[in-house]
């Protein structure tokens, strides 16, 4: 190695270090990239906060206004992982309508991926703001829509409606997402006719 | 002989009992996800590094043929995570193909937008974890700090950070929102900015340059012989980008330059055109390329529709097969779907950059040290789930 | 240390230990308790340097680092602690186990055992030896019989290569480095710490680094080696974690893992303060020239206030150095194994061999020039000093102003400005 070489070396590695140095240290006087993120005693009030930065187009927790469902199954059919589940029935009060007695989106499965949003007539499936959901058991992450007790009926379009009453983005959905720790739902107990007659009914 | 040494000599070969097997992976903290490499070393100089691939596979191109062609989608991001805009668009671009379906030019220009932006972050991602291989640790939050500003960028517009699911047959999903176009603007030129700061803390640090200079050379021939692509191909000098040689979307409207490997680390350093350094350094020169692409693209963009609105609800194309290629950012991703004329693929197949580099590093690693190792697996920039699928 | 417990209980109690019966106990009985408070002091110090060196790293990331333990999580350490000892000591089956249990007990010992000559202030330290740097030299390389064990007993092969890269790193700049403390020791003539920081001054200038270039240059290189036999970056190879894992340690967990980091970070303060010990003047304090405290000595009068001025004044000097340690590890990649060698053997060998002779050559000089006045720090009217302070404006002042001039322009160029609302 020539001397000169040697030197150049020397007086590279130094000035370059000297480069690098002063950079690192002026980092010292400029404010943080990173925000303080609430702990654990602040999460609730601070939650709202952590929403408000989010854009409008967030993909957060499904949310489904069944005021404004027509019960088309267009986003089950469009969810590539079947994470909705959409039960449709007659009417036991008046046989002619139907009714929708179970809308279950699984928050657990979810890709967040928005395909079901596209295809829906009147907006009623959108994502929300929402994403804090952690639950010490999974299935506490499927969100019902529908309480089997009161089925809800489909919506009927208007024609030529472009608009739809729809509820405040979020209002429903964060009712719905349960404490952390909650117990799991009690597991269906079905027989295995009415599991194979379930599952006949899926089929079609 | 013992059952488990049959199974060492099976395994690692007739040398396994003369020379050491270092197992490095898959929880490796410099393997970038789940990479495993059989090590045969000597003391620290390797004799090679055998990859082996598989960890992470989750069979998507099976998923597929499962699954119809719009709701591939979203499993095309997981292709390869950092980069999902791309694998997004050759999708599109392949289904596109086999339905005879154009894109509007607006939806070709927030393509490009969408893609190049998304490269710059992955490339943000390389370069910080090349350095954080090398044992500089401070580049990498620096490097995240800006991927995180364009992640910002891309969930305003399409609702995630990571897994986009952005791009759609016949389009994107989402017009760019209003108030996004001086966002984006503010932020290019902020990045260039740092990204010079960048090169001050790191790429001239002479440390750096000695550990990746002259290191894992791979000449032209061989990195064409091997199917390298993309800033890999390009640093071993060989002029080929599929925006230039095939264009394809937006790509013909807008002035770039596609940077190859010159020996950026200095003749006097032993700096060789295909080093690990070239590699590491032409990704810095496309992210600057790749801003000047995104200026181009905002200036230009177009009115009209996003999404073509012939664009079918249920794509059903007619029989037959077609190939789409997009210059990922890990090189060539090359989707290959044959139709059947139902609303499923009949074969799906995807060829990505990774899986190619992946290959290359048992024939460079020869005589390598177990640190350069690293360095090298940094410098290609392979990302497991892109090798496995 | 028996002359100064003597001293004091004849001081303070009034009578003479010699002719008490178990005059031994009392030693042994304040032996163990200097050695307690070393040992705790050493350990406290490596928590708080745990703590303080991941907030600067963080603030050098642009994060905000760990504050949540304690009032701006000062007491992470204490939390750190105490999850790792309430960890599960694991031994692997297949290692050697009894040396995989002592390893870190050696790396411990070598540790607890600088402290027995490091100087803390004005006549503060355990034990005054006439060889202290040469002890301190010795006692530091059991450091490496530690690592080499445990990379040895864990029967892993990244422990092994953490383990054999150590010897080699640790026991080649040994050489350097005791080389580069020649040049102090020539211009002190004496091997003993006090002896040494009393050869220099209070002000910048009568500070070794300052006097000569040949000192300058000692400095930096000397500060190399301290990082390389400290295994901190750029020569953290033992444990280079993107390349072996956590080197030597990788298969300890628990208490055991939580002493090789202790040794770690305690090593931060035993490196600063033989830094600043050879070459920056250690605890002298500005304004108490040297015939000052000799008048105090000869006395008997040094005021008690001095033993703490002088105490904080190093103590300033080392949490800066420590300070500028870990700057340095944020900030520069690592060399590769065979770099390593070649800056040891190529670069810091021969240079430090020059130095070597360059000082001795200087020391010569200086006698035939200046007579008696060429040792110990010289007054600023008399031309040795003037000549110190000559070479301090252009060696020290200028590069740091030229660096904040530079820092400030660093933080224009990206845009940025000055905020420190968020410290």
């Amino acid at each position: 190695m020539p001397v000169s070489q040697y030197l150049a070396n020397i007086k590279d590695t130094v000035q370059s270090a000297w480069e690098g140095m002063t950079v690192t240290f002026s980092y010292l006087f400029r404010r943080p990239m990173t925000v303080q993120y609430a702990g654990p005693e602040k999460a609730r009030e601070k939650h709202e906060l952590v929403q408000d930065t989010l854009p409008s187009r967030y993909r957060g927790f499904l949310e489904v206004d069944l005021a404004i469902c027509t019960a088309c199954n267009a986003c089950e059919r469009a969810c590539p992982i079947n994470v909705i589940a959409i039960e449709i029935e007659k009417d036991p009060a008046n046989p002619k309508l139907r009714v929708m007695t179970r809308f279950d989106i699984d928050e657990g499965k979810c890709m967040f991926c928005g395909l079901c949003v596209e295809p829906c007539p009147t907006g009623s499936i959108q994502h929300t703001r929402e994403f804090e959901g952690t639950q010490r058991t999974l299935s506490n992450m499927v969100l019902r829509f529908v309480d089997p007790a009161k089925p809800a009926p489909p919506y009927k379009v208007a024609k030529g409606a472009t608009a739809f009453p729809r509820a405040v983005l979020g209002s429903i959905t964060r009712p719905l997402v349960k404490a952390w720790d909650s117990p799991p739902p009690p597991l269906p107990i079905e027989s295995a006719e009415e599991a194979m007659a379930h599952a006949a009914k899926k089929a079609h | 002989m013992a059952l488990d040494q049959i199974f060492i000599t099976r395994k690692f070969g007739p040398n396994a009992e003369q020379e050491m097997i270092l197992n490095m992976g898959p929880q490796h903290p410099s393997t970038h996800g789940v990479l495993n490499f059989i090590v045969h070393a000597d003391g620290e100089v390797m004799e090679k590094a055998v990859p082996e691939v598989g960890y992470l596979h989750r069979s998507l191109e099976k998923i597929g043929e499962m699954v119809s062609y719009a709701g591939f989608m979203p499993y095309s991001d997981r292709v390869d995570y950092l980069a999902a805009m791309f694998a997004n668009e050759g999708w599109a671009l392949a289904v596109e193909k086999l339905l005879g379906l154009e894109v509007p030019p607006r939806g070709q220009y927030l393509r490009a937008i969408s893609c190049e932006l998304n490269r710059i972050a992955s490339h943000l991602i390389a370069l910080g974890s090349t350095a954080m291989d090398i044992g500089a640790v401070t580049p990498f939050p620096y490097a995240l700090r800006e991927r995180e500003s364009i992640n910002d960028l891309i969930e305003a517009l399409c609702g995630a950070r990571l897994t986009y699911n952005y791009h759609r047959i016949g389009g994107v999903a989402y017009d760019v929102p209003p108030d996004w176009t001086p966002l984006c603007r503010a932020w290019l030129d902020h990045f260039e900015k740092v990204l010079d700061e960048f090169d001050r803390l790191i790429s001239t640090n002479e440390i750096f340059l000695k550990r990746l200079a002259g290191l894992a050379v791979i000449p032209a021939a061989m990195a064409i012989d091997y199917g390298l692509s993309g800033p890999n191909l390009r640093a071993s000098g060989v002029d080929f980008d599929l925006r230039k040689a095939h264009p394809y979307g937006a790509y013909p409207d807008f002035q770039f330059k596609a940077p190859i490997g010159r020996a950026y680390a200095g003749l006097s350093r032993g700096g060789k055109v295909g080093d690990c350094y070239d590699r590491y350094y032409c990704r810095v020169l496309e992210c600057r390329e790749s801003a000047t692409i995104v200026r181009q693209a905002l200036d230009k963009l177009p009115d009209g529709d996003f999404i073509n609105p012939k664009a079918p609800k249920k794509a059903k194309p007619p029989a037959g097969e077609t190939q789409s290629r997009v210059e990922s950012v890990r090189g060539e991703m090359a989707y290959y779907v044959v139709s059947d004329g139902s609303e499923r693929a009949y074969r799906l197949r995807v060829r990505t950059g990774s899986f190619t580099a992946m290959g290359i590093i048992e024939e460079v690693s020869k005589g390598l040290m177990i640190a350069d190792l690293v360095a090298l697996i940094a410098s290609l920039d392979v990302v497991a789930p892109e090798i496995d699928r | 240390m028996q002359e100064t417990l003597d001293r004091l209980i004849r001081e303070v109690l009034h009578e003479d230990p010699q002719v008490w019966a178990g005059s031994w106990v009392v030693y042994a009985a304040a032996l163990l308790a200097v050695g307690f408070g070393l040992t705790v002091f050493g350990a406290l110090v490596a928590g708080l340097t745990s703590w303080w060196e991941r907030r600067i790293a963080a603030r050098m990331q642009s994060r905000i680092g760990p504050n949540r333990v304690g009032p701006q999580g000062t007491l992470q350490f204490l939390a750190d602690a105490l999850k790792l000892i309430v960890k599960e000591d694991l031994v692997p089956p297949e290692s050697d186990q009894m040396l995989f249990r002592i390893a870190p007990y050696f790396v411990m010992t070598g540790f607890a055992l600088t402290f027995v000559v490091l100087p803390f202030g004005y006549h503060l330290s355990a034990t005054r030896m006439n060889v202290g740097l040469f002890y301190l030299i010795a006692v530091t390389a059991l450091v490496v019989v530690g690592i080499m064990l445990s990379g040895w007993a864990s029967n892993s092969k990244w422990a092994l290569f953490g383990g054999m890269r150590a010897a080699a790193q640790v026991v080649s700049y040994e050489i350097p480095g005791g080389m580069l403390a020649l040049v102090p020791i020539l211009m002190a003539g004496s091997l003993d710490l006090h002896e040494i920081i009393r050869a220099q001054g209070g002000f910048p200038w009568d500070w070794f680094v300052f006097q000569t270039p040949w000192g300058f240059i000692a400095f930096f290189l000397f500060f190399a080696t301290q990082l390389a036999e400290g295994n901190r970056t750029p020569f953290d190879l033992p444990e280079a974690e993107s390349e072996l894992v956590a080197g030597y340690m990788t298969e300890y967990s628990g208490i055991r893992f939580g002493y090789y980091f202790l040794a770690e970070w305690g090593n931060l303060w035993v490196m600063s303060a033989v830094i600043s010990t050879l070459f920056l003047g250690g605890w002298q304090v500005p304004f108490v020239s040297a015939e000052t405290l000799a008048g105090w000595e000869a006395a008997g009068t040094v005021p008690v206030a001095f033993y703490g001025v002088s105490t904080a004044v190093f103590v300033t000097k080392v949490v800066v150095l420590m300070n500028v340690i870990i700057w340095v590890r944020w900030t520069l990649p690592r060399i590769r194994v065979d770099q390593m060698m070649s800056v040891c053997w190529k670069y810091l060998v021969p240079i430090g061999m020059g130095l070597v002779l360059l000082a001795a050559l200087t020391e010569v000089l200086s006698f035939q020039l200046f007579g008696d006045a060429a040792k110990g720090p010289a007054p600023l009217g008399t031309p040795r000093g003037a000549l110190h302070l000559a070479f301090f404006a252009v060696a020290g002042a200028v590069p740091t102003v030229l660096f904040f001039r530079k820092i400030f322009r660093n933080i224009r160029l990206t845009g940025d400005r000055i905020d420190l609302t968020n410290w």
